[in-house]
Formats: C-alpha cells, sequence, structure tokens
C-alpha cells in the first residue's frame, strides 16, 4: 500500500517528549485519512469528559493518502480536535503549503496532547523532533512568528498561532503560511490552551504512488478538466469567490445586519466586481493548484490575502458596512491576530443588534467601519468590549439574555447564505456536525448556480437526499484532502480513482462517497456522546418565524421540521438523530453502537 | 401528491427518449430518490406518453402501497438507491449501444464528448430478465463505479443527481455509438487526437 | 430591463453596454437576451455558444434563476444576468 506513509506522531507536551508509532492500515483505509480519520482517533482519545480547553483535548494533524503527491490541490491537511465553541467534533482543513510539507516529514498523524509549562514551539524535520522555547515569540502576531521562524514556501512552513489563540478565543483560527486558515470552531484557541505557539515543519519524504501509470493519466485527464471548465478556469481566478455577493443579494438570500434583512443595499459596492476593479493586485495559488483562486488585494494601509466572499459578507452585508477597504483591512487583520473572520464579522454584528436594540450598553452601531478594526483588536486581546466578543455571538448574546440574536447552530456563525430563501442550506446548517457551516457541503450549486442542475431553492420535499449526498462527499474529499473547488471542474470519480491509484486499494466512486457517509455517521455519534440531540438540529427562531418583508424571498421562512424528519429517515437515524444499529452496521461502526446508547 | 414540477421533468425526459428512438413504446423507466421514498413509472405505463397518474410513489427500503402498482423494475432501481449515492435513474434501449454491447466488454468511445465525460462505458451480462435480485445486484454494483453502464443486449442504465444528468449520460453514450459506427462505415485510418487514450479502458 | 452583472471576460459586459440596466422588449428570457445581443453584438461572445446561452452562465427573473429559456417576461420583470459564477 502506497500514500500513507503508514506513520503517527505523538507529541506529549507536558513532559516535552514524543514517540512515533505505525498507523493501523484498517482504520486508514476505512476512513482514508485528514476529516476522517482525525474523527476516528479522536473518538477513542477524547471523551465527553473532556473540557475542549483542558490538557485532556489533544490536536490531531492530518493529511492524505493524496496529500504532497502533485496531484490537483493535495496541499491540505486538517485539524481535529472537540470545539471549544461548540463542543462538538470539529475539524477544519487548510490549504497553501504546510499540508504537503507535513506529509513529506514522514508522517500521515501528529497529535498534540497535554499542556506546557511555559511557551514552546515545535519543530518536525523529517523523523527529528525539536522542543524550542517560545516565551519571545507569545504575544507575536501570525506574521511576524511566520517570517521569524523561516517560513519558506517549498521547504519549510510555519503553522501558528496569534494573540487570538494565546488569549484562548473561542473563534480563534491556527494560522499556516501566513495568511491560510483552519479558521472555524476555534482550533486556535485549543492551541493556545496547550501554550503551543507555532509547529514548522520540514520533509524531504516524497510519497509514493502505487500506479505510475494511472495516476499520471488521471492528472493529465484532471488538467484537462480543470481548464476546460469556465468556473474553475475563469470565475474562479477572474473573480475570485467574492463574485457571489451581486447573485445572493440579487435573490435575496444575503443575510444582511445579523439576518434581520435578506437583501443589503450596499452589495455592489462590496462585491467581486468593485473589489477586482480598485483593488486587486494580482492571483495567488497553493501549491499543486492550477486553478489559483486566491486573490491579493492591496489598500493604502495593507496588502495581504483574501478577502473572501464569506469574509467580506461577514464584516460588509452582516454588520451593514458597504466601506470596502475598511473590510479588507479587518480582514487582513483577522488573520493577523488569528481569528476566524466569519465568526468576528458575525459575533460584531449580533453586538450591533444587542446594541442598538437596548440589551447591551456600547456603542458599536451597524454601518460603523470605523468600529471594526477596532472591535477585531479588543476581540483578540480580550480588551473592554472585545472580553465579551471573544468567545463568539452566543456566549455574548446568552449573557445579555437574548441568545435568540445570536445567528448561529450548535454555536457556530453562519456564513453569509440566508436559509430562509435557501430550503437546502437551512437543512445544511441546522444538521452540520460543527454547526452552521457551508463547508460541509453546500447546497449553492444546486440551488443557485445549477450545478450540475438547478433544483428549486424553495422545494423542501426531496431536499434531505441532496443535502446528504453533498455532506458525504464533502466529508470523503476533506479526508483526501483536496480543495473543493476542484469539484467545480472535476466529478467525484477521478478522485475515487486516483485514490485507488495512489493506495493501490480499489475505491469505487460509490466506496468513497460510502467513507464520507461512514464519516459522517462517526462524528454524528461523537456529538451524540457529547449529548447533542435532535433538539441541537435547529436554526434561529428568526429563520424559522420571522420572513423578510420584501425582496424574492419575501413571505418564506426555513420550513426546517418537515426536512429534518425527512432527513433523519433517509439517514437512517431515529427520530433522536441518533444512527439506528443497522445503520451503523452496514458503515462497519458496529463496534461503537454500543458506545452511542450508553 | 407528487409536486408537478416532478412530473414536468419526468414527462419531458420519457418524451425526448422516444422521440430519440432510445425506447420502444412500453420500454425503459425512470425514477428519483426523494429521502427515503422512490417515483417510479407505474406498471405498463408509456414512457412517451406519461400522465400524472403514471408515476408512484414508494418506499425505498421496503414495500408499501404504492408497490404494487410500480413498474416491475423497482427492484434494480432501489437497489442503485441503496447501493450508490445516485439520486436519479435512467434506464433506456440505445439502439447502437446495444448493438454494440452484444460483442464488446467495453465500449469505448472516439467522440471528443463522450471520451471527455465517459471514458469508457462497461458491458456487464446477466441473463435473468429486469426484476430478478441477480440482475439487480449486479447492475447496481456496476454503477457504483460508472455514471452508465450497459447491461448486453439489453440497455443502458445510467445515475445522476437530477433525472437531466442520467438521461444526458444515456444520450452521449447512443451518440458515441453512433459516431463508432459512422467512423466503421467509413473505414479509413483512424488518426488519434487525444493524449494518452490508451489508458481510457483502464479507467 | 435587463441588469448585466459581473466584470465579464472581455470584453466587459457592463462597460460594453455602458450602463448598469437596459431596457428591453421581449416576450421570453430568450427573446430578451437575443435582443440585447441584437443591440449589443460584442456581448455574443460572452453571452452564446453555438446560438445558445452559454453553460454556468446565470439569469434571474426577479430574483429567481431560471434555466428556462421560454420563461415569460413582462415590461415590470427584471432579468439580471451573470457571469459563470463559483466559489462557496
Ligand atoms: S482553488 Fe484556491 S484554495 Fe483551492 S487549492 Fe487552489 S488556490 Fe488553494
Amino acid at each position: 500500500m502506497n500514500g500513507w506513509n503508514g506513520k503517527i506522531l505523538e507529541i506529549d507536551l507536558a513532559t516535552l517528549t514524543h514517540k512515533s508509532y505505525p498507523l493501523d492500515m484498517e482504520m486508514a483505509k476505512q476512513f482514508i485519512g485528514g476529516r476522517g480519520l482525525g474523527a476516528r482517533l479522536l473518538w477513542d482519545l477524547v471523551g465527553p469528559e473532556v473540557e475542549p480547553l483542558s490538557p485532556e483535548n489533544v490536536l490531531i494533524f492530518t493529511n492524505g493518502p493524496l496529500t504532497g503527491t502533485g496531484y490537483q490541490t493535495s496541499n491540505r491537511f486538517s485539524v481535529t480536535t472537540k470545539s471549544p465553541l461548540t463542543g462538538t467534533v470539529l475539524d477544519a482543513n487548510s490549504g497553501g503549503y504546510w499540508g504537503m510539507q507535513f506529509k513529506k516529514t514522514g508522517y500521515d498523524v501528529l497529535i498534540v496532547r497535554g499542556k506546557a509549562q511555559k511557551p514552546v514551539w515545535i519543530e518536525v524535520k523529517n523523523g527529528e523532533v525539536a522542543f524550542h522555547d517560545a516565551s519571545a515569540l507569545w504575544g507575536m502576531r501570525v506574521f511576524a512568528v511566520t517570517e521569524k521562524l523561516g517560513q519558506d514556501n517549498n521547504k519549510r512552513n510555519v503553522l501558528c498561532i496569534g494573540p487570538a489563540g494565546e488569549n484562548l478565543s473561542r473563534i480563534a483560527a491556527i494560522m499556516n503560511d501566513r495568511e491560510r486558515a483552519a479558521a472555524r470552531g476555534g482550533p486556535g484557541a485549543v492551541m493556545g490552551s496547550k501554550n503551543l505557539k507555532a509547529i514548522v515543519v520540514e520533509g524531504s519524504t516524497r510519497p509514493e504512488v502505487m500506479d505510475k501509470e494511472r495516476y499520471k493519466f488521471l492528472m493529465y485527464e484532471t488538467k484537462k478538466l480543470l481548464a476546460a471548465s469556465p468556473l474553475t478556469s475563469q470565475a474562479l481566478p477572474e473573480f475570485g469567490t467574492v463574485v457571489l455577493m451581486n447573485i445572493m443579494n440579487n435573490i435575496g438570500a444575503l443575510a444582511t445586519r445579523n439576518h434581520q434583512q435578506t437583501q443589503f443595499e450596499g452589495a455592489e459596492a462590496i462585491s467581486g466586481e468593485e473589489l477586482t476593479e480598485k483593488y486587486l493586485v494580482k492571483n495567488q495559488a497553493c501549491w499543486a493548484c492550477p486553478i489559483g483562486c486566491t486573490r491579493i488585494s492591496k489598500t493604502e494601509k495593507v496588502e495581504g490575502e483574501g478577502p473572501e466572499f464569506e469574509s467580506t459578507w461577514a464584516f460588509g452585508a452582516q454588520c451593514g458596512i458597504d466601506d470596502l477597504p475598511a473590510i479588507i483591512e479587518v480582514n487582513a487583520l483577522c488573520n493577523d491576530l488569528g481569528l476566524d473572520t466569519i465568526s468576528a464579522g458575525s459575533t460584531i454584528a449580533c453586538a450591533m443588534e444587542l446594541s442598538e436594540k437596548g440589551y447591551l450598553d456600547s456603542d458599536l452601531r451597524f454601518g460603523r467601519a470605523d468600529q471594526l478594526a477596532l472591535a477585531v483588536e479588543a476581540m483578540a486581546y480580550r480588551r473592554d468590549i472585545g472580553a465579551e466578543l471573544a468567545d463568539g455571538s452566543l456566549r455574548l448574546a446568552t449573557k445579555y439574555g437574548h441568545p435568540e440574536l445570536s445567528m448561529t447552530s450548535k454555536g457556530l456563525e453562519f456564513p453569509a447564505y440566508d436559509p430562509r430563501g435557501l430550503q437546502g442550506q437551512g437543512l445544511l446548517y441546522a444538521t452540520s456536525n460543527r454547526g452552521g457551516c457551508h463547508m460541509r457541503g453546500n447546497m449553492i450549486g444546486l440551488e443557485v448556480l445549477g450545478l450540475p442542475k438547478l433544483i428549486d431553492r424553495f422545494q423542501v420535499q426531496g431536499k434531505s437526499s441532496f443535502v446528504i449526498l453533498n455532506q458525504n462527499s464533502n466529508a470523503a474529499i476533506d479526508s483526501l484532502v483536496l480543495c473543493k473547488f476542484t469539484n467545480m471542474g472535476v466529478a467525484d470519480e477521478y478522485f475515487a480513482r486516483v485514490l485507488s491509484a495512489v493506495t493501490g486499494v480499489e475505491y469505487a466512486t460509490g466506496d468513497m462517497i460510502k467513507t464520507g457517509e461512514r464519516v459522517w455517521n462517526l462524528e454524528r455519534l461523537y456529538n451524540n456522546r457529547e449529548g447533542f440531540t435532535a433538539q441541537n438540529d435547529t436554526l434561529p427562531p428568526r429563520l424559522l418565524t420571522e420572513a423578510p418583508t420584501d425582496g424574492p424571498s419575501k413571505g418564506w421562512v426555513s420550513k426546517l421540521e418537515p426536512m429534518l424528519k425527512e432527513y433523519y429517515r433517509t439517514r437512517g437515524w431515529d427520530e433522536n438523530g441518533v444512527p439506528t444499529p443497522k445503520k451503523l452496521a452496514e458503515l462497519g461502526l458496529a463496534e461503537l453502537a454500543e458506545a452511542s446508547y450508553r | 401528491m407528487i409536486d408537478p414540477r416532478i412530473y414536468e421533468t419526468f414527462r419531458e425526459i420519457g418524451e425526448d427518449l422516444y422521440a430519440a428512438d432510445m425506447i420502444s413504446s412500453h420500454g425503459g423507466n425512470l425514477s428519483i430518490r426523494l429521502g427515503d421514498r422512490v417515483i417510479i413509472k407505474r406498471r405498463g405505463a408509456m414512457l412517451g406518453r406519461l400522465k400524472p397518474h403514471d408515476l408512484i410513489e414508494t418506499r425505498l427500503d421496503k414495500n408499501d402501497s404504492g408497490v404494487v402498482l410500480a413498474s416491475t423494475e423497482l427492484l434494480v432501481h432501489r437497489a442503485i438507491y441503496l447501493n450508490t449515492p445516485a439520486l436519479a435513474v435512467c434506464h433506456c434501449h440505445p439502439r447502437t449501444a446495444v448493438a454494440f454491447s452484444l460483442s464488446r466488454d467495453e465500449i469505448v468511445p472516439i467522440d471528443n464528448e463522450a471520451s471527455y465525460l465517459l471514458k469508457k462505458i462497461p458491458v456487464v451480462t446477466e441473463e435473468f430478465a429486469s426484476g430478478t435480485p441477480q440482475m439487480a445486484n449486479k447492475v447496481a454494483e456496476a454503477v457504483k463505479n460508472y455514471k452508465i453502464i450497459m447491461l448486453r443486449g439489453h440497455g443502458s442504465f445510467a445515475t445522476g443527481q437530477t433525472l437531466d444528468e442520467a438521461f444526458m449520460w444515456s444520450t452521449i453514450l447512443e451518440e458515441a455509438c453512433q459516431i463508432i459506427l459512422a467512423a466503421k462505415t467509413i473505414n479509413e485510418p483512424f488518426k488519434e487526437y487525444r493524449a494518452m487514450s490508451e489508458a481510457y479502458s483502464k479507467f | 430591463m435587463v441588469r448585466p452583472y459581473g466584470r465579464w471576460i472581455m470584453p466587459n459586459l457592463r462597460k460594453v453596454a455602458g450602463t448598469k440596466e437596459v431596457a428591453i422588449t421581449g416576450a421570453s428570457v430568450g427573446a430578451v437576451v437575443t435582443e440585447l445581443v441584437k443591440r449589443y453584438p460584442a456581448l455574443a461572445a460572452n453571452l452564446l455558444l453555438d446560438g445558445q446561452i452559454r453553460p454556468h452562465v446565470i439569469i434571474t427573473v426577479n430574483g429567481h434563476s431560471t434555466d428556462d429559456v421560454d420563461a415569460p417576461v413582462t415590461e415590470f420583470d427584471v432579468v439580471s444576468i451573470f457571469p459563470p459564477l463559483a466559489g462557496g
């Protein structure tokens, strides 16, 4: 078997020791790598008694069998932990270079346990592990640390946290290669709680491919497909993701002012067109990626990656702000401080609504672009109002007596798409294992862009099948680990074949999607074990009861209830949202079944 | 009550299949998966002339009142849904493709579009007729790895997220086979224009 | 009323049209697009492929996506046209 290195590196920060042991290959075949393998390991390592920010929680960094092979977008890694924001299983993945470099060190998995007595950073050079004092780095921001530790794209790559992670903000990101983020759900806080500032990797073991001929052929075909699709060859590189702003606004599904409206009058001013015209400097790509969707933008004050659609929306429409330079600057600031942009923006929006309604005493107001950078700084250092915002909108709104104003599922802030105008998206948010999120499956392709075919966005009946297929397919891609944008030009069957070619283990397309289903169910079991039930699969009351009063989604609320019932049945779960023993047996998770009913 | 939009799609694609000579009057079948349910043609209905009452809704995992009215091919459609991620199935009898299935174990297109999208179409053999579990399992196993497959001497099974998609694979297959046939008739040396095409049959 | 959006692959749709909105009469989505291209022939390369609307071009009528060129429109409707979009 190739593709996997077959080795796990485990580090205990309490004793500053490490050990290496073989990866259970049966487990690897069943869960592939990345998110799937991470979830499986977390299941064994972190039970319900563990507090997310305690030394007993672990960080599991994984790559996948394709990582580092050079297959298109095989650059990513994934980090798994128990989320300090949501309390659920958490996986976040990120591109750039770090993932492929990590693979080249010779390990598939890096488990970090315990807590260091004082700040440290870790250096993994091929098989060698070194612990370094990080006292001088503590407090330093992301860009400075990345440079200081010798970031060199193809040779040596730095992953770190910023002040937000150090200060245990529950919406802190882990940053790699300067501006790439494993952002959602607060993995940066877990790293901070361990007194771990950075992990630097350097390696030279290039992963071996089993069937080189077949692999070469599939690479070639993938290249052709990516070049032929107008989405991956033009739309993404030329317009970036922000181009979604105008269409989401046009169809009345652009969440605005903490989801009080579904259209933003300032959308054009913060659109992809505007960004490209006035602020775009150039495009950039992650390692081994021919798409190159990343955009470097520049204002008078900053030059940096992004902003992506979600970030632009979070600080823009969600806060009622149409000042694009201010948004670009706060996006860069979040990267430097190590904060999740979506959660940061949406939490500020929540504070704005709380303040306007008189529930919170602050001068945050919708539309005030001048407040963005201040609020974000304060958040990362837990200063003043920032101390209230640093743990996300649900904790904030709950503290001030109005949890219903937090636009979250399971405590994770939603991205830009308002589910009242996109019924399937609402079901996705409600059922996502890590909380309200669009990366666990995205219905925008089907409900808006017509990929592969347009389906009615208001239709409720039968939506669950599309949502489930999307979730399973994404879980599989996250386990490989590839970038989801490739999926806009290349069908799942290519991924299954390239996985077979690299590893020598045959995966039919259906088997690969089945693996995604296995991962999804295991994550669900994990959440069940943590005490999550059907009651947590929900949306804020605003989205279930307050219909927009104008725009194309006028009169619609999320019809979650019937979709959810259908979803559970289709998943093979009982009414409480627990996978049935029959389903678990089918997925080869039977031995875990007992635990789920404990 | 089946959503009128769903009926419309069935009706249009049924008409098109008949008009394109890809089915006989009562042949072929279409179905979609809606959550834990399947919508499929009624037993004996004509795909080219579907009426709203010609669509039957039934459970995916076990029989209910709908099942007696459903097409005998329900079994194979169910097997596909239970074993693959498919959300729609299009089964038809594309004539040229059926003819090629009699002599080949796989059909490797030579035209650009099908080369691009299908690479190759495997042919599976099962002499048990439609409606038998043997056939259902064989077909379900094959479509696990291919968007469209041929059942020797019988017809094609295509899957997709939507009916349009499954229908599209079916027409692309038949077009590809007609082109192979036409090229054979012309019978001049083939000028290869696709790099690495020798690998298609391994796809 | 037609609203072309987006910075299209050269030439820029909005730049060609010189405005954010164009008033056009046509009974269906297809008729409106045909008329638009007639008026601004430079748009043909962006909008059409073999005489048909290009794949991945997105059209909404009053904010509702449609892939049906025969969808009827009246003088009160707003048709918006977007270049191929990706992301999420
Ligand atoms: S598409 Fe964008 S995010 Fe994905 S690998 Fe390429 S550059 Fe990175």
